[in-house]
């Protein structure tokens, strides 16, 4: 059964060579996606282009989907999967600062060294300021702690605080998805900018 | 049709499925296999049978004793303040009312097999605050029931210890020793305290 | 490649992460553990004596030899070879033709400051967090994500003029 890397005697090499392997498969999924223009990735907030949405929920939707078959099926203990945990302020302030560094760069770092690797000289610089923005939260650490660490609320899953069996919220946030999926083709209608968009 | 009507289509046919499928993580572990024995190898999770006496005699609310064995061993005699969860039942109880709490949860059976199993399933499936009295009901009776003291001097510890085991033993006596109606009144008394810690912040 | 088509691969790409090692994706973790094992090489004592350094140094691991950090270097390789594989490689600074080069580089370098610093604050970027975090139903996740969207459509237009 399934996470494999937690049964008991797997080597650690082995661990990591299979991140290195998930690496690449993730590197050519966001470039075959298009993901190595940051046209393209920007596009998302000026509706000429919404492939980004599209491809975010596709692939979040069908791992979703994915994992919940495997866990019925005895394949997958959901148990063992690492749910991110929830800091309240830290996760609000972090997604915000975040918004404003992806319409300045246009990447977010998966896509910006994929897009370094197929020679963007703008995600170069992208990569290196974001080590430099990494070195910066490392040395500003101490001032920030009691934001980082504070409203710690624990690896809160969505379904439960909503009150529903993880199926239900699944079809939902399908529901949810296909609607937004063509809202986006609306939007790449209206807002199209084929100057831009032949070029990405 | 376009792909994405097609991916739409596809996506909620499974969404459906997904919400009545009967899916629930609820009964299976969540540690690693070779994390959670060591777990309960550890000392920290035994209470000796005189740490328990010590809860016994001083009425200790923090600390809830559950007796694995069978309703009918259970009526003949008890530990007190235990309350019973037959071992066959375990697993077909919502353990989270009993376990989910602040207060300790110490299993114990007449050895320690049962008392050491229902440890693993505990905590595996995630109610860390579990421990195990060590021994069982055979330890409790050779320790605390049986004690004697034998010698001529005695240490303030062991003297501490025996008056412990003495009053322990003598609690044990008169409510095993009680007619069963009472026995089933003394423990109905206990089962109300307890659904009362449970209600309060639902 | 159809936008529905890659982001089924790519969430294949997820559902095999999980399945085989318990954990989704992420980026922005890489690129701190190269930040930590750099400042490490050089600087080992200051690293020692900080309370955020000192933790990836205990019991003598290596920074590198990390899930994340093999990830990323993964990621470079398989943007690489998909590059490669649809003719897409080439040296470029992609850009709207209405501003110049430094002032795209200039903002690349300071999106990437501001991006990887809220992303340690928010212990993940889309990769790691809002992707991740959905698809095994963490309520940080949905919130992070809407988050990073909320605010970059509300800072789009400050920006208009790099894009559009």
């Amino acid at each position: 059964m399934g996470p494999i890397t937690s049964l008991p005697g797997f080597p650690a090499w082995l661990d990591l060579l299979i991140a290195f392997i998930i690496g690449i498969g993730f590197g050519f999924a966001l470039e075959q996606a298009g993901f190595s223009s940051s046209r393209k990735l920007a596009g998302m907030f000026y509706g000429y282009d919404t492939t980004v949405i599209k491809v975010f929920f596709t692939a979040a939707i069908v791992a979703l989907v994915g994992s919940q078959f495997l866990s019925y099926l005895g394949l997958l203990n959901l148990n063992l999967v690492f749910v991110n945990e929830y800091y309240v302020t830290a996760s609000i302030v972090g997604g915000v600062i975040m918004g404003a560094g992806f319409i300045m760069g246009g990447f977010c770092p998966g896509t910006g060294v994929s897009a370094l690797s197929i020679g963007k000289i703008d995600a170069l610089f992208y990569v290196l300021g974001g080590l430099t923005g990494a070195f910066l939260f490392a040395e500003t650490y101490p001032l920030i702690q009691p934001l980082a660490n504070g409203a710690y609320r624990g690896p809160v899953k969505i379904n439960e605080v909503l009150g529903l069996s993880p199926g239900l919220f699944t079809l939902l946030m399908i529901a949810a998805a296909v609607v937004m999926f063509w809202l986006a083709e609306l939007a790449e209608k209206k807002f199209a900018r084929p100057d831009i968009t032949d070029k990405i | 049709m376009n792909t994405r009507q097609n991916l739409s289509a596809i996506l909620v046919l499974l969404g459906i499925i997904l919400a009545f499928l009967p899916l629930s993580g609820k009964y299976s572990l969540r540690e690693k296999p070779d994390k959670l024995l060591s777990e309960v190898l550890d000392e920290k999770t035994c209470f000796t049978a005189d740490q328990v006496a010590r809860f016994v005699v001083t009425e200790d609310s923090t600390v809830q004793l559950i007796d694995l064995r069978s309703a009918e061993e259970f009526k003949r005699f008890s530990i007190p303040g235990a309350i019973n969860i037959p071992y066959n039942e375990l697993m077909a109880l919502d353990l989270e009312s009993y376990l989910n709490r602040d207060v300790r949860s110490i299993f114990y059976s007449n050895g320690d097999y049962q008392s050491g199993y229902a440890l693993i399933i505990a905590r595996g499936l995630g109610y860390k605050n579990c421990f195990v009295m060590k021994g069982g009901l055979n330890e409790w009776y050779n320790l605390v029931m049986n004690s004697r003291f034998s010698g001529e001097t005695i240490t303030a510890r062991e003297n501490a210890l025996f008056e412990t085991r003495t009053k322990a033993r003598r609690m044990f006596t008169e409510l095993n020793s009680m007619p069963d109606s009472l026995k089933a009144r003394y423990r109905e008394s206990k089962e109300i305290e307890r659904k009362k810690l449970d209600g309060g912040c639902e | 490649m159809n936008p529905y088509l890659a982001g089924t691969l790519l969430g294949l790409v997820l559902l095999f992460s999980m399945y085989l090692a318990g954990r989704g994706l992420g980026a922005s973790g890489g690129l701190k553990y190269c930040v930590v094992s750099i400042v490490g090489a050089i600087d080992k004592s200051h690293a020692d004596k900080s309370v955020y350094y000192n933790k990836y140094f205990e019991d003598g691991q290596n920074p590198i030899s990390n899930w994340l950090t093999l990830v990323i270097f993964g990621v470079l390789a398989g943007g690489f070879i998909s590059g490669a594989v649809s003719k897409r490689l080439k040296f470029k600074i992609e850009k709207s033709p209405k501003i110049s080069n430094f002032r795209r580089l200039f903002f690349a370098f300071t999106g990437g400051v501001f991006f990887v610093y809220g992303a340690q604050l928010a212990r993940g970027c889309t990769s790691g967090a809002a992707l991740s975090g959905m698809a095994v139903l963490s309520l940080a996740g949905f919130i992070t994500m809407m988050a990073i969207f909320g605010s970059a459509y509300a800072f789009a237009w400050f920006f208009r003029k790099n894009w559009i």
